[in-house]
């Protein structure tokens, strides 16, 4: 039997945006334009990039940056789900960075909206403006909450926090102090594209945990990535795209 | 207002201070944790109560703005307590939207951080600018009052009206010129200040084109005129309590009937044209606001006992001061409704298809009931500004210093 070409042997795309991200990382910081895309076709709605994310981040209940949106296509017997993978569609010209009053939130160089949890007044309204629902607020809820307490360190609701969400995770690079003592609690908080990954050559926890290699991400101006030949595809869109918002999220139909 | 009803009214206040006391415990101890808002719909029933007391602030300043700058004398006894309702009313609104927020001890960040493209931000430059108008104003109006209470040495707390005074003990009539043309000059100030006050309240939610139903020019005409009615009735009611005078209270009512009618065709302008677009996000609030589970706020509450009723009562017995009052009363007491169902429709809708059946839990939900807590924090709120305002009409001669301010304006 014939060889086909898609029956050989085949890079993994994880492989090859490891050696993408290796190259953005040698340019100059300010050359780098981060993108993501995510290919609906391959997406299987197994929600490991929601998970990856949350365990990434320590995101606490009600906290959500990256889901999978659900929705069901087609009249039977002709009946389709489709999965729509949603994370911070970190825009070029983002409502939400216009919508803070005091300037918590921004477009960083390298194209990514990120906020400064020690600025945020906890206003809320760039979760009003933004056209994504991208991003949540963390009114301070513990998954220990209902935890029955015990004496001792080992079990109870003080250990098992202890042992996890009491410490919030690095995000931006950062140390935050122990949950219920300030930011992040109250504040807006988003997707970042996982920046303290990327700072030490770590693709994004969604991107990595993808089982279908469905979210491509990179850098959307290097010609030699993944992610700007997927961006040229005919399969390309936007959500949104009549709002103006030029989202660096992409998706392929 | 006669003894016992301000003893009444005081008894009131301390009973909602002692009751609210609850829900601020648990705002100031666990933070926003017992509250029913989420991310979806993050702004809930406290930003509607702020609106409420941006409309009553609109009504004071409506007769400060005719008193002082078109020189109405027929208002002019009205002009200090009308000046005093304002900053009572800021008072409300700056201490329920500071709850509000996820970091109230951040609000420095204003200062040394500004975003000179946010609405946000403008909406607070403006309030900061209301405050720097209407204290020095009221004080100016008062203070020949002032002077007069702390040379009066039987009058209990004299040597605080003296301190007030800044140790000022006569009162020339160069002084009094000098009052009038500062007030004079300060109205002036007010009447652009105070326009693009109300209408910026209404801008920011009209620049957000992801809220179909908010994203519209006629958004802050409908917050000027929303905030003017519920303010005028607000003020027509203060004018019944503290003022009954019929040449007085007559007018007021003509005005209030007026806005009224303008308010409800801009509203009906809003469902015709939200309507007749068929965009999928605007009927599906506007459905929600008519035939939602909260059908009743808007047809019941707001349409019968808001603006019905009252309509007839202010036309039905314009000469009679109590029925004009009592549509000023019904108009104020249902405004809340007006005020959630601008706010909360456009946000009960899914903004994307398929983030309902996505990830579940109740912060990321539309839908959204004020629970306990939130009403007892407004309570507190409400019942402070009560007690200020009261207390405020007692101990300081807002009332005392209207009379004889025809000749002032």
């Amino acid at each position: 039997m014939a060889l086909v070409a898609r029956d050989l042997p085949q890079e993994d795309p994880l492989v090859r945006m490891q050696r993408d991200l290796k190259r953005a990382l040698q340019k100059n910081p300010t050359d780098i334009k981060w993108g993501m895309v995510i290919d609906i076709a391959k997406c299987i709605g197994c929600h490991a990039c929601t998970i990856g994310c949350v365990a990434e981040n320590k995101l606490p209940p009600g906290v959500v940056y990256r889901v999978v949106l659900e929705e069901e296509t087609g009249h039977y017997p002709q009946v389709r789900r489709r999965f729509v993978p949603r994370p911070c569609l970190h825009c070029q010209n983002p409502p939400c960075v216009k919508a803070c009053p005091v300037t918590a939130t921004w477009k960083t160089e390298q194209g990514t909206v990120v906020i400064d949890y020690n600025k945020c007044i906890g206003c809320r309204y760039c979760l009003v403006a933004c056209p994504y629902a991208a991003r949540t607020s963390d009114f301070g809820e513990w998954y220990t909450a209902e935890t029955a307490e015990l004496p001792g360190k080992l079990y109870g609701q003080k250990a098992a926090a202890n042992g996890y969400e009491a410490h919030p995770a690095t995000e931006y690079g950062n140390k935050w102090p122990d949950r219920g003592h300030g930011s992040p609690v109250g504040n807006a908080r988003k997707c970042h594209f996982c920046l303290h990954r990327l700072k030490i050559g770590m693709l994004p926890a969604c991107t990595t945990s993808c089982i279908g290699r469905a979210t491509i991400f990179g850098d959307r101006t290097d010609p030699q990535s993944l992610v700007f030949e997927m961006i040229g595809s005919p399969r390309v869109f936007r959500l949104k795209e009549e709002l103006g918002t030029l989202p660096s999220v992409y998706y392929l139909k | 207002m006669s003894d016992k009803w301000f003893k009444n009214l005081i008894i009131v206040a301390v009973i909602g201070l002692v009751v609210g006391a609850w829900g601020m415990f648990q705002r100031l101890t666990y933070g926003h944790m017992g509250m029913n808002y989420g991310s979806f719909v993050p702004w809930g029933l406290w930003v509607a109560f702020d609106l409420f007391f941006l409309g009553l602030t609109a009504g004071a300043f409506l007769i400060t703005i005719l008193t002082y700058v078109f020189r109405i004398k027929l208002l002019a006894n009205l002009g200090p307590l009308a000046v005093f309702t304002v900053l009572v009313t800021l008072m409300a609104e700056f201490l329920i939207i500071s709850l509000d927020l996820g970091h109230p001890l951040r609000t420095y960040r204003f200062l040394i951080s500004p975003n000179i493209g946010s609405m946000l931000f403008w909406l607070v430059v403006f309030i900061t600018a209301m405050w720097i108008i209407y204290v020095p104003w009221l004080y100016f109006l008062l203070r020949e009052q002032l002077i007069t209470w702390g040379n009066d040495a039987t009058r209990t707390g004299h040597k605080v009206y003296r301190f007030l005074a800044f140790g000022k003990t006569d009162y020339t009539l160069e002084d009094r010129q000098q009052d009038h043309r500062r007030t004079r000059l300060l109205s002036f100030i007010s009447l652009p200040i105070g326009i693009i006050f109300f209408g910026a309240h209404g801008a920011i939610f009209a620049i957000l084109n992801n809220r179909p139903l908010w994203n519209s020019a006629l958004l802050p005409l409908i917050f000027i005129m929303a905030a003017l009615l519920s303010g005028g009735a607000l003020i027509t009611f203060l004018a019944y309590v503290y003022q009954p005078d019929e040449k007085l209270i007559h007018p007021l009512g003509h005005v209030v009937l007026l806005i009224l009618l303008i308010f409800l065709f801009l509203e009906a302008l809003q469902f015709f044209v939200g309507y007749q677009s068929k965009v999928t996000g605007i009927v599906t609030s506007l459905n929600l606001i008519a035939f939602g589970s909260y059908w009743w706020a808007f047809w019941i509450v707001h349409l019968v006992i808001g603006s019905a009723i009252p309509a007839y009562l202010l036309i039905r017995y314009p000469e009679n001061s109590k029925m004009v009052a009592t549509a000023c009363f019904l108009i104020i007491v249902t405004f809340l409704a007006v005020r959630l169902n601008y706010l909360i429709p456009d946000m009960a809708v899914y903004k994307l298809e398929g983030l309902q059946n996505t990830f579940f839990h109740q912060r990321l939900r539309t839908e959204y009931v004020p629970n306990l807590n939130e009403w007892l924090v407004s309570i507190w709120v409400i019942s402070l500004g009560l007690l200020a305002f009261l207390l405020g009409t007692r101990w300081l001669p807002v009332i005392q210093a209207g009379k004889g301010e025809e000749e002032h304006v």
